[in-house]
């Protein structure tokens, strides 16, 4: 029993990082119908802005996080205005936005190990790493963080959504972008509130993945998982991104002290050729049918 | 002169390779983020067919590509049926290379050997077989892209549903090509085991898949002598500048970003490299020296 609860603490914590990371991709794919793979480097760049901004600035672990969410927010919005808004804007293929989002992918991890090494560091936070015991368990301060900020973050983000006007905004472009644009909505600045809210997602995401194992250049790999989840829960579902990513999570570590550590990497694809073969829709989705 | 020959044999190799994979990105407009996984399947099965069952070299890479060929139909089923988003296959190849790699590198069957691979495999690939090989894939991929298939495969990707709409069964045919295509890489993962004579699961990894997929789009989506002489390009530079091969992945990422900003056809897009031009020159300029020197015999004449 004691194991199950440990355990369950671990997935939680692992699975809200997967469901802030799959909420990011969500968010992009419910308006542009495309998934930004570009993700993953983006949570890297915001992870590396706090790693090196905490030991030099002597910056408070709080003020630390909230830098990497700003810088990866940049990262994603300079992403957005040089690469997909001019591809976009001249009608590209789905194929060639992909490909140069793989590019990204390929382009920004590789820059960074020639630039900072491709060593493995130790997120620069001792407050965290420190054990907290509850009952009979002991969690990290990091997972307990991680799945506390999540929660907020995510409450905030479904507020934004649902209670203010831009959200109302987003919500009309998800639906239909073009007749949205008919209606006076500016869909290029919904693109890039969009970008931001992701990538600040994604950062925060890198921010307790680096906590919890390590910050190192091609630590953007893990976003995958966030967009298996994205995809389990039905793309472009807010809501089934979040249940899939702590689904996940979860499955995860019970897989990895139960059964196997070895196929642990395995559940995640396994889970989704899985659920695309029953529910092509995903758990929670609408169509993902692309549309006309 | 074996440093040259070994750049050619792997150069062939890397064009039966692309090969598929334009077909299935040029062609379909399929993304696919892992073909890699193909080239190992085929790469091991090929291997343990010729070190442990002595099948000759031939028949065992027709028999990796068919079950790299026959291994595409566990993502291709899921994820191109009913329409998904192209997005479900991209990542569904990314996953099945990795659980490929993982499963590989841990089972500890003596023939496959886990993550220390197979080593000791026969040395069959040589020269005249890597070239002769290359010419017939590229001329089996011409000859398809040319054909009724190759113009549907196009109609697919440039209007899912209008191809459709005139009787185009758009599962089966993405179905075909990407068996194809895996196809394709299994005998170029073959062509690689019978020339390195050993392999670990760890060289069939993203990298692998990022080159594959950039001599494709440097080369050009929908053509195929593009994509090979990219991927000639590739293999040979990379060689040339050894001293900065750190840098190659990073160089190959913003190749691809700015070939999709700027050029999203490649290269060569929708065009083939062809000796017609020359010829048409060759021709135009002999009539033309005929031409003057029939004006310079007439005016011979005339006076």
């Amino acid at each position: 029993m004691r194991l199950f609860l440990q355990q369950l603490a671990t997935g939680i914590s692992i699975g809200s990082v997967y469901a802030l990371l799959a909420v990011g991709y969500a968010l992009v794919f419910s308006v542009f119908n495309f998934s930004n793979f570009g993700f993953g480097s983006i949570m890297m760049l915001g992870t590396f802005a706090a790693f090196y901004a905490i030991p030099l600035l002597k910056l408070p672990l709080a003020v630390g996080i909230i830098l990497a969410m700003i810088v990866a927010g940049i990262a994603s919005i300079i992403m957005e205005l040089t690469v997909y808004r001019p591809m976009r804007q001249k009608n590209a293929l789905k194929l060639y936005l992909m490909i140069a989002a793989l590019g990204m992918n390929t382009f920004i991890p590789n820059f960074c190990i020639q630039i900072f090494g491709g060593g493995v560091r130790a997120f620069p936070s001792e407050w965290a790493k420190s054990v907290m015991t509850i009952g009979s368990i002991a969690i990290p301060r990091a997972d307990i963080l991680a799945a506390v900020l999540s929660i907020i973050m995510l409450a905030l983000l479904w507020t934004f959504l649902y209670k203010t006007r831009i959200g109302l905004g987003i919500r009309a472009s998800s639906f239909d972008s073009n007749t949205a644009e008919l209606m006076g909505i500016n869909v290029n600045f919904v693109a890039v509130i969009i970008f931001m809210l992701s990538g600040a997602a994604a950062g925060l995401a890198g921010c307790f993945y680096g906590m919890k194992y390590s910050v190192y250049p091609n630590m953007g790999t893990v976003a995958m998982k966030g967009f298996v989840a994205s995809t389990v829960g039905g793309l472009g579902s807010l809501p089934g991104a979040v249940v899939s990513g702590l689904l996940l999570g979860l499955l995860e570590t019970m897989i990895s002290s139960y059964v196997s550590t070895t196929y642990r990497d395995l559940v995640a694809y396994g889970l989704l050729v899985i659920v695309l073969i029953f529910l092509p829709n995903g758990l929670l989705g609408k169509g993902i049918h692309d549309k006309l | 002169m074996g440093y040259i020959e070994g750049i050619m044999i792997s150069t062939c190799i890397n064009i039966v390779c692309v090969c598929g994979l334009t077909l299935l990105t040029g062609y379909v407009g399929l993304f696919s983020m892992g073909h890699a996984c193909f080239v190992c399947i085929g790469a091991y099965v090929s291997a343990i067919l010729t070190k442990y069952f002595g099948i000759p070299y031939g028949l065992a890479l027709i028999l990796g590509g068919s079950v790299a060929a026959l291994s595409s139909i566990i993502i291709g089923y899921p994820t191109l049926r009913g329409k998904l988003s192209a997005d479900c296959f991209a990542i569904a190849t990314l996953g099945f290379s990795e659980a490929v790699r993982i499963i590989l590198s841990n089972i500890n069957h003596p023939y496959v050997g886990g993550a220390l691979g197979i080593s000791g495999i026969p040395h069959k690939t040589g020269l005249l077989q890597a070239i002769v090989i290359a010419i017939i894939s590229i001329f089996f991929i011409y000859n398809y892209t040319r054909s009724q298939h190759g113009k549907i495969a196009l109609a697919i990707r440039d209007h899912a549903d209008a191809s459709e709409l005139i009787g185009v069964n758009i599962f089966r045919e993405k179905l075909k090509v990407l068996m194809i295509s895996a196809f394709f890489c299994g005998v170029g993962g073959g062509m690689m085991a019978h020339y390195y004579t050993y392999m670990v699961p760890n060289t069939f990894g993203a990298v692998m898949s990022t080159n594959l997929l950039t001599a494709v789009v440097l080369g050009g989506i929908s053509s195929v002598t593009g994509p090979v002489l990219a991927s000639i390009v590739l293999t040979a530079t990379p060689e040339l500048l050894r001293f900065m091969s750190n840098w190659r992945l990073a160089i190959y990422g913003f190749v691809l970003i700015v070939m999709m900003r700027i050029r999203p056809e490649g290269l060569l897009g929708h065009k083939e490299l062809s000796l017609r031009p020359l010829l048409n020159l060759y021709h135009k300029l002999r009539s033309k020296k005929i031409n003057t020197t029939a004006n310079i015999s007439s005016k011979k004449g005339g006076n």
